[in-house]
């Protein structure tokens, strides 16, 4: 499963693989499987949605992402584990947050499957009234749990150390921007905020983070603590519960981990890494009468192995896999899908709510910096970016344009009436060379354009670019990703028409972010020069999940890595944060689409979702949060 | 021959302190090292002097390394902080599976490479042979990944006859015991070491073949058969064993692409992916391990070289 970066992933320490990496020998395993399926004459055949009478029971297998199992069960995670599949794939299933995100396809606030009312804001306070859950221990769901986890946020956030601390903390946000929090009676939370911020963006950026916590948990080695109510006690009872975390063969059997109030229960958790987990009959949230009683969740080593398995098929299959994109059918026109290449099964492209982009380095180290500083150089550069052409050719036909800041799909009332027009800079080799030539480049083809008239007139090449300069960029990109590398290879070629040189240097995931946080593998103490990098699709919203842009693109912010700095930028940002008025937001997004802060690149799938035609999934969502208590098989 | 046993232990410790003292050299000394991964990054001073305490960093290089090896002779490897598991606990989810793998295709390989490689001496520069070294050829030339894949699509898509994917169950036994999903990835392995080994075997046979106890043997009115497993046989095994002892740090490195092509999570996929994530806790503990495997590979192909040739164990004339 490919995926972008989420904030606590840019912290300089440890970089996770959230996202499917396939390997180029792989790839090639992939394309000779191609060949030889063709050879063999299987034909393709198309999936039908599960249809007929729904069954209630039966055990669903589902294939993890290539390389990637769950780690860490404690629902408050220091950095190094907050990855999606922690959360999506363990905990979610098990421990629900305080509000669910996704719905219908679309990011939106979840009303049925939140454990509480939507809050209610009345100036700077906050209401949050409770359903009535229960955990598993027939204990109810209360504020007091919710009091433990801010209590815990609290406390962690600020005793934080290299192991102790919230994957999700941006400094200046939750838990900064909160005066005061306690319970009111059983079920209700009143929080205090410190600050002006939109109702919207304090729901879907903040409260959207919180995860109820049982009391069965507050304790320490010693016996029962009071971190729910005594901020004091919380670190100790951080560090024992992170203790509790630490070996994966006890979470089953752990009588702490046992006590659920989501739908799931962790039955087992072998040495494979294989999850079963079994219906929690004590769960109060909304399924329907018929669905699976068991659920299982396999670890692949790689993309490969798990599509043989899934095309094997047999007596075990896998009810719900993912097709390699080298596999993946090209849709006829005005489809979203081609035929599917295994019969029995349904194919459902699945993307991520999120951007995907790779930035420039606006920081002063960069050599190139007074070019890239240049908005004529980077519509020009953006010009050359096809994104059109990488989707048919190496995505297959699944992906959508970015369009700007705002993630273009699934299509959400975030998207301004512009973006939703399309491609702002189509490709355009000629109207990227006359942007070029027009502000002084002398253009030369396949060699390396140079600056032939200095200086900050009209017609020259911009401030500080001297004369001579060279369109002579590197672009750090992480292996392992097909389509992302044939893309840039595109990007190079293209660039070369207009005789801008990109050196391309593949690296791993976590190199290229250790290149652009400046201390990457074998690069000098004052950091690895880079001007363009690359780590795959960008950035996912979870679990901020409202696209404000105050962490990627706001000056020093948390995510903007490109150390992009941009007065007006700032200035509508701040105002995004502070309106719920959708046109606020599209104000400064349509700003900012102009202003090619980075690179846009296409929105690839997440993954090719493949699921047998005899069990109903329904549409996932793009918060890739799953949702198996709703699925159910049919006859 | 029990001196020169004690005396080759004493030189296997010595070589594998050697090795540990290398291993955890080299991967501290590299770029993207753990002093480098870990300690980069933002963190506020009191955050990183946690960090160093956390990692047992900031001491001399050799206090390190000695806190490690007193802790390795504990038997502790390590923690994990990449994948939250002790090193040894992913160690031992993943030796059996790799072991039970490279330890069966090795001896399917010797099994057939043997016999194969005496016929095609006996036989030598007939069509038997000449058909036989071909198939060497392509087995030794022909890409694990693709052979595995060619395997998979025709025995487990096209015919279901096995299993697409090597066997889950844990442990050994489950392994073993899994005969029809592990038939696939073992035959991928078994071509290879067939190759090689029936090469080997054939130079050997036809070497010994040419001397004077062999014409004797005959002309004392043994059988081809006997004087063929009698004196042929066991010469040529001297370079069997060498390679058979030489390739045990290759049967616990495991096969990185067939563990990956056949999802089992094995040494060397583990290996592969402690390097990727830069753990480097799992990639000490692992090669430490390979290490001490490849001394005892070592030792114990001398000790079956002494065995298997009397001129060695009374010293040569």
């Amino acid at each position: 499963m490919r995926r972008g970066l989420r904030r606590h992933e840019i912290r300089g320490l440890r970089r996770r693989q959230g996202a499917s990496r396939r390997r180029n020998l792989a790839g090639l395993t992939c394309g000779l499987l191609v060949l030889a399926l063709a050879a063999a004459g299987c034909g393709a055949g198309g999936g039908r949605t599960g249809s007929g009478k729904p069954t209630a029971g039966g055990t669903a297998t589902y294939a993890l992402p290539p390389n990637t199992t769950p780690n860490y069960i404690f629902p408050f995670m220091p950095g190094q584990y907050f990855t999606q599949v922690n959360t999506g794939n363990l905990q979610y299933l098990m421990y629900r947050p305080l509000y669910w995100f996704g719905t219908n396809g679309l990011p939106y606030l979840n009303k049925q499957l939140s454990l509480a009312q939507p809050p209610a804001y009345e100036g700077q306070v906050v209401t949050i009234k409770l359903k009535h859950y229960r955990w598993s221990n027939n204990q109810p769901v209360t504020a007091q749990d919710v009091l433990f986890w801010m209590h815990m946020l609290q406390a962690v956030v600020k005793n934080s150390t290299s192991t102790m601390n919230w994957g999700g903390y941006v400094p200046g946000d939750f838990p900064d921007n909160v005066r005061s929090v306690r319970a009111v009676g059983t079920d209700t939370v009143r929080i205090v905020i410190k600050g002006s911020y939109s109702r919207q963006w304090f729901t879907d950026n903040e409260l959207s983070q919180i995860t109820p916590m049982p009391l069965a948990w507050d304790m320490t080695a010693s016996g029962r603590s009071d971190c729910a109510v005594r901020l004091t006690h919380c670190t100790a009872v951080f560090k024992y519960l992170d203790a509790q975390a630490k070996n994966p063969s006890t979470w089953a059997q752990s009588p702490l981990w046992r006590v659920v109030d989501g739908p799931w229960q962790l039955n087992s958790l072998d040495s494979q890494g294989v999850l079963t987990f079994g219906f929690n009959p004590g769960y109060s949230g909304p399924v329907p009468k018929a669905h699976i009683s068991k659920f299982k969740e396999l670890p692949f080593t790689s993309e490969e192995a798990e599509y043989n398995v899934l095309a094997a098929g047999g007596s075990n299959p896998i009810d719900v896999g993912y097709l390699p994109t080298v596999n993946a059918p090209v849709p006829p026109p005005g489809h979203s899908v081609g035929a599917n290449p295994l019969a029995g099964y349904r194919l459902q492209p699945l993307y991520v709510w999120g951007l995907s982009y790779f930035p420039y380095n606006f920081s002063s180290s960069d050599p190139q910096l007074p070019i890239i500083s240049q908005l004529y150089f980077r519509e020009a550069l953006q010009l050359l970016e096809n994104q059109a052409a990488i989707i048919q050719g190496p995505l297959h036909g699944y992906g959508h344009v970015s369009t700007g800041p705002v993630g273009s799909f699934p299509r959400t009332m975030y998207l301004s009436l512009l973006a939703r027009q399309g491609d702002p800079f189509p490709y355009n080799p000629a109207a990227a060379r006359n942007l070029l030539t027009s502000h002084g480049w002398t253009v030369n083809p396949s060699g390396i354009s140079t600056c032939g008239r200095p200086g900050t007139g009209p017609g020259e090449c911009g401030k500080g670019v001297r004369a001579g300069g060279e369109l002579k960029f590197s672009l750090y990109y992480a292996t392992g990703n097909t389509w992302l590398e044939s893309a840039l290879l595109q990007l190079k070629s293209n660039a070369a028409q207009v005789g801008i040189d990109i050196t391309l240097i593949g690296k791993s995931f976590n190199d290229v972010l250790a290149v652009v946080e400046g201390v990457g593998p074998g690069c000098p103490a004052a950091g690895c020069p880079w001007e363009l990098a690359d780590w795959g699709l960008g950035w996912s919203y979870v679990p901020d999940y409202l696209p404000t842009g105050d962490e990627l693109f706001g000056k020093d912010s948390f995510g903007n890595l490109g150390h992009y700095s941009n007065p007006i930028n700032d200035v509508l940002i701040k105002k995004t944060l502070a309106s719920s008025d959708i046109h606020v937001m599209w104000k400064w997004e349509n700003y900012l689409t102009k202003q090619l802060p980075v690179v846009y690149q296409p929105d690839a799938p997440s993954s090719l979702l493949e699921s047998i035609d005899s069990l109903h999934i329904g549409t996932q969502s793009p918060t890739l949060a799953i949702n198996p208590e709703d699925w159910y098989f049919v006859r | 021959m029990t001196s020169y046993i004690v005396r080759r232990l004493l030189q296997a410790a010595a070589v594998l302190v050697g090795v540990s003292v290398l291993v955890f050299g080299f991967l501290w000394l590299l770029p993207g090292g753990p002093r480098h991964a870990i300690l980069s990054g933002t963190g506020s001073g009191t955050q990183l002097a946690q960090l160093r305490r956390d990692y047992g960093l900031g001491n001399p290089a050799v206090l390190e390394y000695l806190s490690w090896l007193g802790q390795v002779v504990h038997g502790n490897l390590g923690y994990s902080y990449v994948e939250n598991a002790s090193v040894g606990s992913l160690l031992a989810a993943s030796l059996p599976r790799t072991l039970a793998l490279t330890v069966t295709a090795a001896a399917i390989g010797m099994a057939v490479a043997i016999p194969a490689g005496l016929v095609q001496a006996v036989r030598r520069d007939t069509v038997t042979d000449r058909v036989a070294r071909g198939l060497s050829y392509i087995g030794y030339g022909m890409p694990s990944f693709f052979l595995g894949s060619i395997l998979i699509l025709i025995f487990a898509v096209r015919w279901h006859w096995f299993g697409a994917e090597g066997p889950q169950s844990p442990g050994i036994a489950g392994v073993l015991g899994d005969w029809r999903d592990l038939t696939l990835p073992v035959l991928t392995l078994a071509v290879v070491t067939t190759a090689i080994f029936s090469r080997y075997v054939r130079s050997a046979a036809i070497d010994s073949l040419g001397h004077d106890y062999v014409r004797t043997a005959r002309a004392l009115g043994e059988g081809r058969l006997r004087v063929l497993t009698r004196h042929v046989l066991r010469n040529s095994l001297v370079p069997v064993i060498t390679l058979a002892g030489l390739s045990i740090p290759r049967i616990l490195t495991g096969a990185l692409v067939v563990e990956s092509l056949f999802n089992i999570q094995g040494m060397g996929w583990r290996l592969w992916q402690a390097a990727q994530k830069h753990d480097f806790p799992v990639l000490l503990g692992f090669i430490l391990v390979i290490g001490a495997g490849a001394v005892i590979g070592s030792l114990l192909a001398d000790i079956g070289y002494v065995l298997a040739d009397p001129r060695v164990r009374h010293g040569r004339s």
